[in-house]
């Protein structure tokens, strides 16, 4: 606790929360969105393929998608990181955040490992289920977009 | 105001176009089921969803020229009442309209033949709109050409409005505390679908994942239109449960802006031809690369626009 008041008292978070500039928390805020349609938004789509659409579309080709999804991972890692800073004491005692967090968590672990079993593995050995994988990570944006858009009103 | 031209002036231009456009769109269909003509029923089909797209705009400022001429003398609350809600029954039917119109635009892409049960149904939603829509304008005229009004008695009591008013929506929304955040979160969800399918579809176009066909990518495209259905349902639950945050808001009519860009944008992803020609490795035109990142460009903007309506703008 003593750690996320400090947090919030750096000069950074200050300026963050309370600086009267456009480039403070409304365009963090925003890139933070950006990141968001590039995480989630690739995602979907690999998603979407793993679980049957245009079954016949080859996936080999989908792969330049997942530098999508870590550049929007990284772009809200980082934004994110500043908006927790801004609001440390609130976020870092909120049940929403501490299961967003968790919910991304798994998002990105599936992420990782569909990128394994289904693009790195030797396509007639392919590793656990892809389509599980996709569902689990269907499932845990969703999440994790609700909790986070909840942070906002509850 | 820009260019000399504010929002209820701007009703008052773009309120022709949806009424005039179902006749439009309805006669090309009729001439082109008349005439067996294929490329002139994908004529129509495109000029309908044009005509839902425009329609936005059309419902948008007349809410904010509501408020703008409320006040006036000679102005009567109940034609405005009335006007709205038949104007809200024609918006919902032009969208519906615009939406299965791009299906078959979207299905004649992938199969040779047009559908006709696809076909049938924008005739007859055409039909239907083209009906509320004239409802909606003559009632909209009344409210300040008493010249033209038929039974001066009746517009005195108000047409009937029907079951379905903004202000029974707008109700629905603000008494139950948990409509506005799953309206929200169902707006972040529709926005990383149209978003993802359009920024891989464009990414395509520029040469990333040269390894699929133009064809491929298009399979995505109902996703997209998913999402944007999504997003424009629950976009239009928040304008019309909180109008005033909206019709005042300069960033709010920027993202309507860049939503006709890239809606217009989606039209020609889905029927355009060159673009549909690209093979798996081939490398699309310059220009048709230039398109493509201008319906990038289009998407950010309408996120960004959206994102900044309460700091740049007033909402909330």
């Amino acid at each position: 606790m003593a750690f996320l008041t400090w947090l919030e008292s750096t000069g950074l978070s200050t300026w963050v929360r309370e600086g009267e500039s456009i480039w403070a928390f409304p365009s963090i805020l925003t890139l933070h969105t950006f990141g968001l349609g590039l995480l989630v938004g690739a995602n979907t789509i690999v998603n979407l393929r793993l679980l049957g659409i245009g079954s016949r579309v080859p996936l080999e080709p989908l792969r330049p998608l997942f530098s999508v999804m870590w550049g929007g991972f990284w772009l809200n890692a980082f934004t994110g990181s500043l908006l927790f800073a801004a609001d440390a004491t609130e976020r870092g005692t909120s049940v929403f955040f501490l299961s967003k967090l968790v919910f991304v968590a798994i998002g990105v672990a599936a992420m990782v490992a569909i990128k394994r079993s289904a693009f790195d593995a030797p396509p007639d050995a392919p590793v656990g289920s892809p389509k599980l994988m996709a569902l689990v990570s269907l499932a845990a944006w969703t999440a994790a977009i609700t909790t986070g858009r909840l942070l906002a009103y509850v | 105001m820009f260019f000399g031209i504010n929002i209820p002036h701007l009703h008052l231009l773009l309120n022709h176009v949806p009424t005039v456009g179902t006749v439009v769109g309805l006669g090309l269909l009729l001439l082109a089921m008349a005439r067996r003509n294929d490329h002139l029923v994908h004529s129509s089909l495109e000029v309908l969803f044009a005509v839902a797209l425009v329609t936005l705009p059309v419902y948008l400022t007349g809410v904010a020229a509501e408020e703008a001429i409320e006040g006036v003398a000679g102005v009567r609350p109940e034609a405005i009442k009335a006007h709205e809600a038949a104007a809200l029954w024609g918006f919902m039917g032009m969208q519906v309209t615009g939406l299965i119109a791009w299906l078959g635009l979207w299905q004649s892409r992938r199969n040779s033949r047009t559908s006709r049960s696809t076909v049938a149904t924008v005739l007859l939603l055409a039909i239907l709109t083209m009906a509320m829509m004239a409802r909606a304008a003559t009632i909209g005229g009344e409210i300040r050409h008493p010249e033209i009004t038929a039974n001066p008695e009746a517009v005195e009591v108000g047409a009937p409005t029907g079951w379905l008013t903004s202000e029974r929506i707008g109700t629905f929304v603000t008494d139950f505390p948990w409509v506005w955040p799953a309206a929200e979160t169902l707006h972040f969800l529709g926005l990383c679908l149209v978003f993802g399918v359009l920024l891989a579809v464009n990414l395509r176009i520029l040469g990333a994942m040269k390894g699929l066909s133009f064809a491929a990518m298009h399979r995505l495209l109902p996703w997209g239109i998913l999402g944007l259905g999504m997003n424009l349902i629950t976009g239009m639950l928040f304008f019309i449960a909180a109008a005033n945050q909206y019709t005042q808001n300069v960033a709010f009519y920027w993202k309507v802006a860049f939503l006709l860009g890239a809606g217009a944008h989606f039209l020609y992803l889905t029927v355009f031809s060159k673009t549909w020609g690209l093979k798996i490795g081939e490398e699309a035109a310059a220009l048709d690369k230039f398109v493509a990142m201008t319906g990038i460009g289009l998407w950010v903007g309408v996120i960004y626009w959206g994102r900044m309506l309460p700091f740049i703008g007033n909402a909330f």
